[in-house]
């Protein structure tokens, strides 16, 4: 018996020459990302949006470190690459898991679009 | 446990997903199979409440866990984290999305997920 009651889509490429795969997976109440050079989950980050309402400024996010190294570079990765999942989601709190060999401003660019290509929300 | 963690080659993470009737409801399981462990969501609807991680330690027999998202007061998602945790030896991320009150249904979900285990080992 199989089910389809959590919509998850993958997929992969090489970034700058790293293997990458990106795993999206929809809950009610949060976007769950998988971004990963490695192979598995690594850091664990929640990004949630401020307010629940539409408003026409852009919302602030507050982001937390629940595993894994919590350094600012981790933060701004996971803010610049769950920021427009999450808004395109309704305002939905996102989960994101980063195990990155590579996170140069070039890379996360990259993987913003794979992360696009994945859209389960 | 960062990303900078020295990794083995590379194995893609593939997703498995199974569903069982157990107490008249229909319990779905979606697993994350990945390098060294595996993510188990187990629920009757689509929601992500909790979150434990739990892995083996050479210093203790009991593995270490510890709740990640979700009531601190509840303790099924850890307990079931820490019982795959030390069948497998792998790092084990559970969230479980039952009510948390019904012990049986929890004994119940924990045998499917260990009789899927056993047969479709490739999967976590």
């Amino acid at each position: 018996m199989s089910t389809t009651m959590i919509k998850t889509r993958q997929t992969e490429k090489e970034i700058n020459g790293v293997r990458t795969q990106v795993i999206c997976t929809e809950f009610s109440n949060y976007i769950f990302i998988v971004l990963t050079q490695y192979g598995k989950i690594g850091t664990l980050v929640s990004v949630t949006p401020e307010s629940k309402s539409s408003d026409v400024c852009m919302p602030m996010f507050t982001t937390k470190v629940l595993m894994g190294k919590d350094e600012p570079l981790t933060h701004v990765c996971a803010k610049n690459l769950a920021t427009c999942v999450s808004q395109e989601a309704g305002n939905r709190p996102v989960l994101i898991g980063l195990a990155l060999k590579d996170s140069s401003i070039e890379a996360v660019k990259l993987m913003r679009d794979l992360i696009k290509s994945c859209q389960v929300w | 446990m960062s990303g900078a963690e020295q990794g083995d080659a590379f194995d893609a993470i593939t997703v498995y997903n199974f569903c069982e009737k157990i107490s008249e409801q229909t319990i779905h399981f979606h697993v994350m199979k990945m390098n060294g462990g595996f993510f188990l969501w187990v629920g009757a609807s689509p929601t992500l409440s909790n979150l434990a991680v739990s892995m083996i330690s050479k210093f203790d027999s009991v593995p270490l866990s510890m709740l990640l998202m979700g009531d601190k007061s509840e303790t099924a998602p850890n307990a079931l984290a820490q019982r795959l945790a030390k069948k497998t030896n792998k790092q084990v991320f559970v969230s479980y999305n039952l009510p948390m009150v019904n012990t049986n249904l929890a004994l119940q979900v924990e045998d499917r997920i260990k009789k899927e285990m056993g047969n479709h080992p490739e999967h976590f």
